[in-house]
C-alpha cells in the first residue's frame, strides 16, 4: 500500500484558483539569505526550491520579494523591483517545474518594521510609530505614496508573472507595511486609511484590486494574514476572520494562508522553538476556515506528516505549511507518500541554524542538514574510487554523521562507541523537558547508520591498539569532549559539591537546596539545568560574567519562553559576575566568591551546590596517541575533539571529512 | 601651527606626501572578498586630499580565516591592490596592503571550519573555542602571510602592514592571555610575530615597506601584554630591521571596544604609551600614533612633541576626506570635524552596513553618490589628479574654493537661480543652506531659537556627548563664510512662508522633530523632555528621577548617567530591553555605557514597560513575565521616540515643499545631515538619481515633485 494511503487526507490533490496541488504540502515563504549579490534570486535559490519540489512539496512559495525601493530592511532581500530579477526567477520556476510542482512568490513591502541602514531613505508606514526592533521613527505615507505603494506590488507582480510564477502571495502577515495598516496598534491614522477595519483594510483591497490587474485571471492570488499579533493594542482573531472575508469578497483571492505574531515583536511565536507546544496556531486557520470558502494554509511546528494529515482530517485547514520540517529534509513529503516517513529527518525546532543564521544576516542553515544552504554547491555523487574501510570513533553527532555520509556513499563503516548508548552529550541535553526535542538528531541518525548497515559497536573502549589491530584504512575521530574543573573551583576533593552541568544531566550527582548555576556559554546548558534543578525542587540562582542570562537563547528564539518558565520556577539571575573561587560557607555549604566587575566590587554567594556550565576540553588521548604511534591510516578528528563547540559544528565536520573520503 | 603635518616624510625608503595616515578599517565595501569599486573611490578619495600613507582594509591570508562576512581575502585582492596602486598613484600617496590573520577572534560562521589559534582558549566575545595550531599549521600560516606580501608587491603596492592589533592571531600569540602553549612558540611569545615579518620581509623583497601595527596595552595586566613589556617587544624589533613603520594601538581580548572607542575616552589617548614606544625603538624606524586623534593642531603638537613622526587619523579622515589638504593650505578651521561618535563609521556588525560618517554621509558612497561627496570636496576639485599630487603646491587657500557643486547641467526650471529660504538651524538647514551656498545660491536661514544646532547642539551636554556640538559649531562657521543669512529668534509662520513663495523664493523647511506629548496619559508627577532637563536640570523636582527609554541610544542612557554623577541625583533607568542602551552595540559603547551606569549608581530596571505613572513612584511591569513592580519617583524623563514637526508643511498644503531631517521623520544626525546635503543638490540640479540603481526611486526622498 502506498504510504499516501496512510496520509489520505495529506495527500489529495486540492484546486487552488486555476491551481490543482498534488499533495497539500506547502513549503510557505520565509527568508533565506541567499540573495547575496545585489539583490537578485541566486542560483542557490533555484537549487533550494528545487530540492523540495524533487522531494514532492505540493506547492512552494518562495521568501519575499519587496516592492519598493523604500523597503529594504536586511541586507539580503530580493528586489523584486528591478527587471533584473526576472532572469533569475525564471531560473527559480523553471528548477521547480521540471518537478512538476507549481510554485508561487510572495511580495511585501515590511513598511515600518525596517530601517533606513540600507536605503538611506526614510521608511514607510501608515504612522510616525517607531517599530520596536527597529526603533525608527517612520514617514507617515501621504496619499501620493500610497498610490506609489500599490503600484509597486502590481509592478512586482508582473515581474514575478514574467519570472514564470504561478501566482503571487501577498505577506499582509507578520512584517508588513499592509499588517501596519490593518493594525490598530501602528495605523493612527485619520483618513479614509485609518479608523475603522474597512478603513484600515483599504490599502490591502487596493493592493489586491492592483495586482489581479496587473497579472490577469489565470495566476493564483494569495493573502497571508495573521490572526494574533500578540502585541498590546494589535489586531486579534476576529478582526483577521473578517478582512478574511474582505479578502474573499473582493473575487480576486484564491486562498489564504495564516501566521501568528509579529516579526518584530514576537518572532518567538512565528518561527515558534521547541518550547511552543504544535498546533499552537491552528486556532486561526481554524476559525478563518469557517468563515470563507477560499482554501486555508495552516502553519506551525508541523514536523511530522501524520500530525499534518490529522490537522487536514479535523478541518483546521485546507493545506499545510511545513516550513523547517523541509529546511530539514527536502524529501519530507516523498518519503511521507512511499510509506518510509521514519526515514524522515525530523526537524527538531531548534531554530539554531535556521532562524538563528537568519537574524544575524548569514544564509540559511540546518542543524542536521549540511546540505541545506548548500544545495547548489555540488558534490561528489559518483561513487569513490574505492570502497575504504572507515573506523570512526565516537557515536555522538559528529561520529554518527560521518558514518552516514560515508556509508551512504559505499564504504564499509565501523563506529565505535565508549557508552552504551549513541548519541554523545545529546541525550543528556535532551534530558529536560523543554529541550527533549533535540533528541530527534540522534534518533534519526542513529535509525540512518542502522539502515546503512553501519557495524555499530557500543561500550567499546577504543585505544591506538585497538585502533591498529581494526587496521583501518581511514580513522575518524570523534571521541568528543570533556568537562574542565575552572580554575576557581577548587580541587573535587575538597569541593565536592562544585560540579558540572553534565554531572547533573547524566545522573552522577544530584544537587539540593541551595543551588547556584555559573553560566559561562551563554547558551541552553545554564538554563536548562537551572530549569531541572528548580522542578526538582532546588532553590536556583544563574550567574553570568555576560550581560545577559543565556543571550544566545535570543537567537534561537528561547529567551523570552525561558524566563517565563523561569520566572513561574523562582529561579534567580544575575549578571556581570566573574567567580573568583570558592570557600567554606559560614553556616555550611560552599561560598562562591565573585567580582561585580562593571564596579570592581566583591560579591559572594552561599550555596549547597554549585554548577558550572564552563567550556570544555577536547577529548583527544587518542589523536595524540594515533599521531605519535605507527597509523599508517590517515587520522581525522572532527567535532569537540578538535574544539568543542555546538552541534552543527560536528555535523558539518561529519559530513566533511566523509564526503571528502 | 599644523602645518608641518601636511609637509612629506621618510619612511624607510620611501616619502609619503604627508604625515596623516589612513588606517586599516571595516568598511563593508568588498564585494565577496574582493575588494571594490568603492573602495577604489574611497581610498583615491582620501589620497586626492592628501593623505601620505593608506592600509587598505586588512585582509585574511588564508581562507579560512574570515572574521566577518565582507572580510578581504588577500587571495582574491589582486586586482583590488592593483586598482588601488594605479588610481592613489597620482598623488604618491603610500598605499600598504593590511594583512592579518584574526585567529580565535574571527568567525565560523562564513568558513564552517574550526577557528584556529595558540590555544584553546575561547575568545571572550564569541565564546567559541578554537583549536590550537601545530607547528605545521603554524608554518603554513606564516608562508600565508608572506605570499599575501608577495601578492600585495606584484600588485604595485609601496608594501605591506602586518596586524597584530587588537583582533588579531599575532597579538594572540604574544599575550599570555591566550597563548598556553609549552613548546617554542610558548616560551618565545614573540617567536611567530618574527617569523611572520622574516617572511614578509623576504618575499616582499627590496624596497618594500614592512610596517607593524602592533597592540603594546591590552589593558589586562594580570596576563596580557604591558606597555612595559611591549617596549621590549619594539627595542628587539627595532633592532631586527624587520620593520620599517610601527603603529601604536591598545586593545586584546577583553577590550576591543578600547582600540577605537567614541568621544567617552579622550583624544589622543595612546600618545603616551607611543611616545614610550617612540623611544623604544630608538629612532630606527617612523612611530604612528593612533586613537581619537581627530584635530590636526593636537596631531601637529603630538609630533613636534616628539611622541610620533605620523599619526594615523582614520576616523578624521572619514569625516573629511581632504584634512591633510586644509591643512597644506593653511585651513585647518574649514576641516569637517570627525566628532567621535562611532554612529556609522564603526561597522563591525553582522548587518554589514557600509562604512560612512554623520558629519560627511558621502564617505563609503564615492561612487554611487559622487555628487554627495563632490559637494563636500568643495575647496579644491578632487576628480584633477594633476592637481595636489605635489605636496610643494598646495591646494588653493581657503576663500578661494574651485567649486565642484553648482557647474552640473542647467538647473531645472522654475527654481532656476531663485534665491532658498531654509527654515530651521539645527544639522539638516545648516547642511542644506551651506551647500546651496557653496553652490552659488542666495540662502536665508531663519531659526526660531536664539542660537543654530537644533536638538544636536542641545543633545550636546556632558562627558562623551559634548563633542557632537563640533558638527554644528563647523556647519554653522561655514555657512557664514559662504555668505548664508541667517536669522535668529525668528519663527517661521505661514505668512512668512506665503509671503517667500511669491517673492520666487524657494523653501526648504527642515524644522526638526518635538516631543510626543501625551505618552503617558494620567501621569501624576511630572513628565520631561530630555533635551529640556539637559537645558535647565534645575526645573527638575527634588527627589528620585526615572528616566524611559523605550530608543536605547546614546541619550536615555547618557541622560541617566549626567543625572546621576553631574547632577547628583538618585536615577532609575527603565527600559523595555535585556540591556541598557541596546543600539550602542553599533558603537562599541553598549558594555562600556552599561558598566558606566552600575558605577554611577543608575538602578537599571531592564524588561521593563511604563504601566502608570503615580504621584510618587511608577509602576512598571516586566516584558515577559508581566510581573509588576513600583519604583520611587519625583519626576519622568520620556526619551520615547519623537514626532516630526511638520505643522508648517501640513498648514501650507503643498506637498512638492522640500524638506529634509526630522521633520519627514525623527532619526539621526546622520540623515539630517544626508538630507539636507541631498536636498540642496536637487536645488542645484546636480544631484544624481536618488538611489544609482532604483529605477523607480520614489520621488520622496525629500517629498520633491513628482
Ligand atoms: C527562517 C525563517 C524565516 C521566515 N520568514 C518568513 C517570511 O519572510 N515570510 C513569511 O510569510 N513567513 C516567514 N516565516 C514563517 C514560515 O512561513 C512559517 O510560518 C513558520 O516557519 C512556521 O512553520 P514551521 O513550523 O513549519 O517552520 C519564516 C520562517 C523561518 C523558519
Amino acid at each position: 500500500m502506498s504510504g499516501g494511503g496512510r496520509y489520505r487526507h495529506l495527500f489529495t490533490p486540492l484546486r487552488i484558483g486555476s491551481l490543482t496541488v498534488r499533495n497539500r504540502i506547502v513549503f510557505s515563504a520565509h527568508l533565506t539569505n541567499y540573495a547575496t549579490q545585489d539583490g537578485r534570486p541566486s542560483e542557490q535559490h533555484a537549487a533550494y526550491y528545487a530540492a523540495r519540489a524533487a522531494g514532492g512539496a505540493g506547492l512552494i512559495i518562495t521568501e519575499e520579494h519587496s516592492t519598493h525601493p523604500t523597503d529594504w530592511p536586511y541586507e539580503k532581500l530580493i528586489h523584486g523591483f528591478h527587471e533584473e530579477v526576472i532572469a533569475g526567477y525564471r531560473r527559480i520556476t523553471e528548477a521547480v517545474h521540471a518537478h512538476d510542482v507549481p510554485i508561487l512568490a510572495q511580495i511585501n513591502h515590511n513598511g515600518g518594521q525596517a530601517s533606513s541602514m540600507y536605503t538611506r531613505l526614510p521608511v514607510w508606514a501608515p504612522s510616525p510609530v517607531p517599530d520596536p526592533l527597529f526603533r525608527e521613527v517612520p514617514k507617515a505615507v501621504e496619499a501620493h505614496e500610497i498610490a506609489e505603494i500599490v503600484a509597486g506590488y502590481a509592478r512586482v507582480a508582473g515581474h514575478c508573472i514574467e519570472g514564470g510564477f504561478d501566482g503571487i502571495e501577498l505577506q499582509c502577515s507578520h512584517s508588513s507595511i499592509v499588517r501596519g495598516f490593518l493594525s490598530p496598534a501602528t495605523n493612527l491614522r485619520t483618513d479614509s486609511y485609518g479608523g475603522s477595519l474597512s478603513n484600515r483594510a483599504r490599502l490591502l483591497v487596493e493592493i489586491v484590486a492592483a495586482v489581479r490587474e496587473a497579472i490577469g485571471p489565470g495566476p493564483v492570488l494569495g493573502v497571508r494574514l495573521c490572526g494574533d499579533e500578540l502585541i498590546a493594542g494589535g489586531t486579534t482573531i476576529d478582526d483577521a476572520v473578517e478582512v478574511a472575508c474582505m479578502a474573499e469578497a473582493t473575487g480576486h483571492v484564491d486562498y489564504i494562508n495564516t501566521s501568528i505574531g509579529v516579526a518584530t515583536a514576537t518572532l518567538y511565536m512565528i518561527e515558534a522553538s521547541m518550547q511552543i507546544p504544535p498546533g499552537y496556531a491552528m486556532f486561526i486557520p481554524s476559525a478563518i476556515r469557517q468563515a470563507v470558502s477560499l482554501p486555508v494554509v495552516g502553519v506551525g511546528r508541523f514536523k511530522d506528516p501524520l500530525q499534518a494529515d490529522r490537522a487536514l482530517a479535523e478541518g483546521q485547514c485546507d493545506l499545510v505549511g511545513v516550513v523547517r520540517g523541509q529546511i530539514a529534509d527536502p524529501d519530507f513529503a516523498a518519503k511521507a507518500r512511499s510509506g518510509h516517513s521514519e526515514q524522515i529527518r525530523t526537524c527538531l525546532s531548534c531554530n539554531q541554524e535556521c532562524v538563528g543564521r537568519m537574524g544575524l544576516n548569514r544564509w540559511l542553515g540546518c542543524i542536521e542538514n549540511p546540505r541545506t544552504g548548500r544545495e547548489s554547491v555540488p558534490v561528489a555523487v559518483s561513487a569513490p574510487a574505492r570502497r575504504r574501510r572507515v573506523l570512526i570513533v565516537g557515536g555522538g553527532p559528529a561520529g554518527l554523521q560521518a558514518a552516514t555520509t560515508a556509508a551512504e556513499r559505499g564504504h564499509q563503516v565501523t563506529l565505535l562507541e565508549r557508552q552504551h548508548r549513541l548519541g554523545g552529550q545529546i541525550p543528556a541535553a535532551a534530558s529536560v523537558a523543554s529541550r527533549a526535542e533535540l533528541l530527534d538528531i540522534t534518533r534519526n541518525l542513529v535509525a540512518a547508520v542502522g539502515r546503512l548497515g553501519v557495524d555499530v559497536r557500543t561500550g567499546c573502549e577504543a585505544t591506538a591498539e585497538t585502533v591498529v589491530a581494526l587496521a583501518p584504512d581511514v580513522v575518524v575521530l570523534a571521541t568528543g569532549a570533556r568537562p574542565v574543573r575552572p580554575w576557581w573551583a577548587g580541587g573535587a576533593g575538597d569541593f565536592p559539591t562544585v560540579i558540572d552541568v553534565r554531572d547533573v544531566l547524566e545522573g552522577a550527582s544530584s544537587p539540593s537546596g541551595r543551588v547556584v548555576v555559573v553560566d559561562e556559554l551563554g547558551f541552553h546548558q545554564a538554563t536548562s539545568v537551572a530549569e531541572l534543578l528548580a522542578d526538582r525542587g532546588c532553590q536556583v540562582e544563574i550567574l553570568t560574567n555576560a550581560m545577559v542570562v543565556g543571550q544566545d537563547l535570543g537567537i534561537t528564539l528561547d529567551l523570552e519562553t525561558w524566563n517565563v518558565r523561569a520566572h513561574a520556577k523562582g529561579i534567580g539571575q544575575a549578571t556581570d559576575l566573574v567567580p573568583m573561587g570558592v570557600g567554606p560557607a559560614d553556616g555550611g555549604g560552599v561560598r562562591l566568591q565573585l567580582q561585580h566587575h562593571p564596579t570592581g566590587t566583591d560579591r559572594h554567594r552561599d550555596c549547597d551546590w554549585i554548577v558550572v556550565a564552563g567550556h570544555q576540553q577536547p577529548e583527544d588521548d587518542l589523536w595524540h596517541a594515533l599521531t605519535s604511534s605507527a597509523t599508517e591510516a590517515p587520522v581525522y578528528r572532527i567535532g569537540d575533539c578538535l574544539a568543542p563547540r555546538r552541534a552543527h559544528a560536528a555535523v558539518v565536520e561529519g559530513y566533511r571529512v566523509a564526503v571528502a573520503l | 601651527m599644523s602645518a608641518g603635518l601636511g609637509q612629506p616624510v621618510a619612511i624607510g625608503a620611501r616619502t609619503a606626501p604627508s604625515r596623516v595616515v589612513f588606517g586599516p578599517h571595516v568598511t563593508n565595501l568588498a564585494h565577496g572578498r574582493a575588494l571594490s569599486a568603492r573602495h577604489i573611490a574611497y581610498y583615491t578619495r582620501r589620497a586626492a586630499g592628501g593623505t601620505g600613507v593608506i592600509v587598505t582594509e586588512t585582509a585574511s591570508v588564508t581562507a579560512n580565516d574570515w572574521p566577518y562576512e565582507r572580510a578581504p581575502l588577500a587571495e582574491q585582492c589582486r586586482a583590488g591592490w592593483r586598482e588601488v596602486a594605479r588610481a592613489c598613484a597620482p598623488w604618491s600617496t603610500l598605499v600598504l596592503a593590511g594583512i592579518g590573520h584574526s585567529g580565535g577572534q574571527g568567525s565560523s560562521a562564513y568558513s564552517q571550519e574550526v577557528m584556529w589559534a595558540p590555544s584553546p582558549v575561547a575568545d571572550v566575545v564569541t565564546r567559541e573555542p578554537p583549536a590550537a595550531l601545530d607547528e605545521k599549521g603554524i608554518g603554513g600560516i606564516v608562508a600565508a602571510f608572506g605570499a599575501a606580501a608577495a601578492l600585495a608587491m606584484g600588485c604595485g603596492l609601496a608594501g605591506v602592514e602586518v596586524d597584530a592589533g587588537a583582533w588579531s592571531l599575532l597579538r594572540q600569540f604574544q599575550s599570555g592571555l591566550t597563548n598556553q602553549r609549552a613548546d617554542r612558540f610558548g616560551a618565545d611569545r614573540l617567536l611567530l610575530t618574527r617569523m611572520v615579518l622574516e617572511e614578509v620581509r623576504r618575499r616582499s623583497g627590496p624596497g618594500a615597506l614592512v610596517a607593524l601595527r602592533l597592540s603594546c596595552d591590552e589593558l589586562a595586566p594580570w596576563a596580557g601584554i604591558t606597555p612595559e613589556q611591549a617596549a621590549v617587544t619594539v627595542a628587539e624589533l627595532s633592532e631586527s630591521g624587520l620593520v620599517d613603520m610601527l603603529t601604536v594601538v591598545r586593545g586584546g581580548p577583553f577590550s576591543t571596544s578600547a582600540y577605537r572607542p567614541d568621544a567617552h575616552a579622550p583624544e589622543s589617548f595612546n600618545q603616551e604609551l607611543c611616545a614610550s614606544m617612540r623611544a623604544a625603538a630608538g629612532g630606527r624606524f617612523p612611530v604612528v600614533l593612533q586613537g581619537s586623534v581627530v584635530d590636526a593642531d593636537r596631531a601637529a603638537d603630538a609630533v613636534e612633541a616628539g611622541a610620533c613622526d605620523l599619526v594615523e587619523m582614520t576616523r578624521a579622515l572619514i569625516a573629511d576626506a581632504r584634512l591633510p589638504a586644509k591643512v597644506r593650505a593653511g585651513a585647518a578651521g574649514r576641516i569637517r570635524p570627525c566628532i567621535r561618535c562611532n554612529q556609522a563609521c564603526q561597522v563591525r556588525d553582522p548587518r554589514n552596513p557600509i562604512v560612512s560618517c554623520v558629519v560627511d554621509p558621502s564617505s563609503g558612497y564615492e561612487a554611487t553618490e559622487p555628487a554627495l561627496a563632490a559637494a563636500a570636496d568643495t575647496d579644491t576639485d578632487p576628480s584633477d589628479p594633476s592637481d595636489p599630487s605635489d605636496p610643494s603646491d598646495p591646494a588653493p587657500a581657503a576663500g578661494s574654493p574651485v567649486l565642484v557643486v553648482g557647474v552640473g547641467p542647467a538647473d531645472p526650471a522654475p527654481a532656476a537661480g531663485s534665491p532658498v529660504l531654509v527654515i530651521g538651524a539645527g544639522p539638516a538647514g545648516l547642511e542644506c543652506a551651506l551647500t546651496l551656498a557653496g553652490g552659488g545660491r542666495r540662502v536665508r536661514l531663519v531659526e526660531r531659537a536664539t542660537r543654530t544646532g537644533g536638538a544636536l547642539l542641545q543633545a550636546a551636554v556632558g562627558s562623551g556627548r559634548d563633542s557632537l556640538a563640533g558638527l554644528v559649531r563647523w556647519q554653522s562657521a561655514e555657512a557664514d563664510r559662504l555668505g548664508v543669512s541667517t536669522e535668529l529668534g525668528v519663527s517661521a509662520d505661514a505668512a512668512l512662508l506665503d509671503q517667500a513663495r511669491r517673492d520666487g523664493w524657494t523653501v526648504v523647511l527642515t524644522t526638526g522633530a518635538r516631543p510626543l506629548a501625551g505618552r503617558y496619559p494620567g501621569a501624576a508627577q511630572p513628565v520631561l523632555d530630555p533635551l529640556a532637563v539637559l537645558a535647565d536640570p534645575a526645573a527638575l523636582p527634588d527627589g528620585p528621577i526615572s528616566v524611559v527609554d523605550t530608543v536605547g541610544d546614546a541619550v536615555g542612557v547618557h541622560l541617566a548617567e549626567w543625572l546621576a554623577t553631574v547632577q547628583g541625583r538618585s536615577v532609575t533607568l527603565i527600559c523595555p530591553d535585556t540591556v541598557a542602551g541596546t543600539q550602542l552595540s553599533r558603537t562599541g559603547d553598549l558594555a562600556d555605557a552599561n558598566g558606566r551606569l552600575q558605577r554611577a549608581g543608575v538602578d537599571r530596571r531592564l524588561r521593563s514597560l511604563v504601566r502608570r505613572i503615580g504621584a510618587d513612584s511608577v509602576l512598571i511591569e516586566d516584558c515577559w513575565t508581566a510581573a509588576t513592580s513600583e519604583v520611587a519617583s519625583s519626576a519622568v524623563v520620556d526619551c520615547g521616540h519623537r514626532l516630526p514637526e511638520d505643522r508648517l508643511y501640513v498648514s501650507a498644503g503643498d506637498r512638492t515643499m522640500l524638506r529634509a531631517g526630522d521633520c519627514v521623520a525623527p532619526r539621526s544626525a546622520l540623515e539630517a545631515v544626508l538630507e539636507g546635503r541631498r536636498t540642496a543638490l536637487r536645488i542645484l540640479g546636480t544631484d544624481g538619481p536618488a538611489t544609482e540603481r532604483d529605477p523607480v526611486a520614489p520621488a520622496t526622498v525629500t517629498a520633491a515633485p513628482a
